[in-house]
């Protein structure tokens, strides 16, 4: 009896040990997951705390409800029957899902759902144990996305440019596809070999030097490069090479970025190449109007004289025919001396040159005495006052002030006096002058023309003049670098705007 | 009785040599006017050499600088460097208006430097102008 008594104890005991322990499970599992058990149709029949908390429904709302009151239609149906057939077949199901709080929001949760079987095999309620993953689901996808993004610039990069990847020596570890195309070589004799292979010897060792010193020492080094292709032709590539410090600042690879220039590359040296031309002609025709100018005026002065000397012996001595045709004779050789005169002086705009702080008003008064008879028989007057000093050609100021005066003298009209007025205004950099008159204007279609050598807008009969005038003022002020350009309404008058530097450098003088 | 003025004129253009003798023709001093046409024959003929064996010196010598084989600077120094030749003037006369031309003409010794004029009356004036200074207000030296 004894022992029966003894032994209902000790199996007491047992119990009581194996409840504690169980208990001790239940508590530490309720305290660190998120417990739910429903019978075989998912109708929820426990809760723990843990199961509220995140879920955010209280018990009473959960008990008796469908498990599905926490779905949140995230997963496709084919996940949830596959759950449902692993579990109603007795089988443990573990995954991750994404389950909808109370209020909405959004929770992700490890899961693994145990089926309890009766005596059938069938099983009659699921215990599922849950760990909250949503933290560690938010750093994932926000890791994807960075991964996306960093994927799609990646392919962006190796869509639009070329790109190398080299190590600290310059040993060539990475290249992309447009790399290898223009390079000619294949991706595997590029691989491991040294970057020169595409040097192509144009650039001069210190040009190279300076590279490797900027990279070396952990900057970015920009700059255009022309390289050498397997088959030995060459390519320009605008070049970005970038380094990679460890944890010592010490470069450990560079990434090398570039675009291909090589066309804009031809067309700048054949720009380069065409304004060296352009200039070498400019000089020559310069040049050649010089000493055609300069050669013109023997024959011409020969021309000139006999003419002169055959008036003078024969006129009146001969008949009116002789006289007329003397007349007409020595008039074109008139005319043209005074066209080559005026030839060499704009071909001359070049060769002189002494920039010097000119006084504009010291310029004017010269203008005015140089002008003083034509300003008398026409009854000009003209205005100016406190003119700047700038730095200037001072013979070259003289002449483009007295050649837009004496222009607005010529072309006054004949009913009024002629009223001229000089104005100035300081701008950024320059002084913007103008020359305004009163006088018969310009007609708007011949805007562009006006500026060219030896054109005339009137007969030689009504205004006198070779029509260079506008041209040496034109040259005048860009060498001045300024512009030169008109305002005017015809038949009311004209404005003759120009500006010049207020500090000026000359170009190099190219004649001397 | 007052021997007329011999005058020496380098010029190789013979429009300029006979506009220079129309210039001549009307003046009021007697003249003879002797006409070389380049460098080597000018001191040929002051040298008083081959066929100028019986030339006489110069009072007056007017000087193109562009001349065919020697050039007109060459002509000046020679004259210049010569002890008998040095005395005679030498008028420049000559086209150029270049500021080295005229600087070395001086350099050298010219007696003057002149521009020739383009309008025909003042070329007219300046030949005339020259004889005048030369022949009737500046005193040279004997023979």
């Amino acid at each position: 009896m004894k022992s029966d008594s003894e032994e209902q104890k000790k199996s007491d005991d047992n119990l009581q040990r194996i409840i504690k322990e169980l208990s001790d499970y239940k508590y530490a599992i309720d305290e660190s997951s998120i417990v739910a058990i429903t019978d075989q149709k998912g109708i929820i029949k426990h809760a723990n705390d843990n199961f509220c908390k995140i879920s955010k429904y209280s018990r009473e709302e959960l008990i008796g409800q469908d498990h599905r009151i926490i779905n949140s239609g995230f997963h496709p149906k084919e996940f949830i029957r596959d759950i449902w057939t692993t579990i109603a077949n007795g089988k443990i199901w573990k995954g991750e899902l994404k389950n909808k709080a109370k209020d909405g929001t959004i929770y992700w949760v490890d899961t693994t759902i145990v089926p309890f079987l009766n005596e059938d095999g069938k099983p009659y309620q699921y215990v599922a144990i849950r760990a909250d993953i949503t933290e560690r689901k938010r750093v994932e996808e926000n890791l994807e996305k960075s991964l996306k993004e960093v994927l799609d610039y990646k392919y962006a990069l190796d869509e639009s440019s070329i790109v190398a990847i080299t190590d600290q020596k310059g040993i060539i570890k990475y290249v992309n596809d447009n790399f290898c195309k223009i390079s000619k070589y294949t991706r595997e004799e590029l691989i491991g070999q040294d970057h020169r292979i595409v040097n192509s010897a144009y650039h001069p060792k210190e040009f190279i030097r300076e590279l490797w010193t900027t990279i070396a020492n952990g900057k970015i080094w920009r700059g255009d490069i022309k390289n050498k292709t397997k088959d030995g032709t060459t390519y320009w590539v605008e070049t970005t090479i970038v380094p990679f410090l460890n944890e010592h600042g010490k470069p450990y690879q560079y990434v090398a970025i570039r675009a291909d220039i090589t066309q804009r590359k031809l067309t700048e040296e054949q720009l380069s190449r065409n304004i060296k031309e352009l200039e070498r002609s400019n000089k020559e025709l310069e040049q050649f109007a010089y000493i055609a100018s300069h050669d013109l005026q023997e024959p011409l002065r020969m021309v000139g004289s006999y003419m002169q000397l055959l008036e003078r012996r024969y006129k009146g001595k001969l008949d009116k025919d002789a006289d007329d045709f003397i007349h007409f004779a020595m008039d074109g050789a008139t005319r043209m001396k005074q066209l080559i005169g005026d030839l060499l002086n704009y071909s001359r705009m070049n060769k002189e040159g002494l920039i010097e702080p000119v006084n504009m008003n010291e310029v004017m008064h010269e203008v005015m005495q140089n002008l003083s008879a034509s300003t008398k028989e026409s009854g000009a007057s003209v205005h100016f006052s406190d003119l700047p000093v700038i730095e200037a050609d001072r013979t070259q100021m003289v002449q483009l002030l007295q050649n837009l005066i004496s222009n607005a003298i010529k072309f006054r009209k004949e009913e009024i006096p002629s009223l001229i007025n000089i104005k100035t205004e300081k701008q950024e950099s320059k002084w913007l002058f103008s020359v305004s008159d009163n006088g018969i204007g310009i007609e708007g279609q011949y805007s562009e023309k006006v500026f060219i050598i030896f054109k005339q807008l009137h007969t030689k009969a009504k205004y006198s003049g070779t029509g260079i005038g506008l041209a040496i003022a034109k040259k005048i002020t860009e060498r001045h670098g300024g512009t030169i350009w008109f305002e005017s309404e015809f038949g009311k008058g004209t404005t003759f705007f120009f500006t010049l530097n207020a500090k000026t450098t000359l170009p190099l003088n190219i004649n001397s | 009785m007052i021997r007329p003025a011999e005058i020496l004129l380098v010029e190789d253009s013979p429009g300029d040599i006979r506009l220079t003798m129309e210039a001549l023709k009307g003046s009021r001093i007697t003249n003879n006017l002797h006409i070389v046409t380049d460098g080597v024959e000018a001191i040929d003929f002051l040298m008083k050499r081959e066929k100028y064996v019986d030339a006489p010196t110069p009072d007056l010598i007017l000087l193109d600088l562009n001349l065919p084989k020697k050039s007109g600077f060459e002509v000046l120094s020679e004259i210049k460097e010569s002890i008998q030749l040095r005395v005679i003037p030498v008028v420049v006369l000559t086209t150029s208006q270049s500021e080295r031309d005229i600087l070395l003409s001086y350099e050298m010794h010219v007696n003057c430097f002149v521009s020739k004029p383009v309008e025909f009356d003042a070329f007219f004036n300046v030949i005339r102008t020259i004889e005048d200074f030369w022949f009737t207000i500046v005193k040279l030296p004997k023979q």
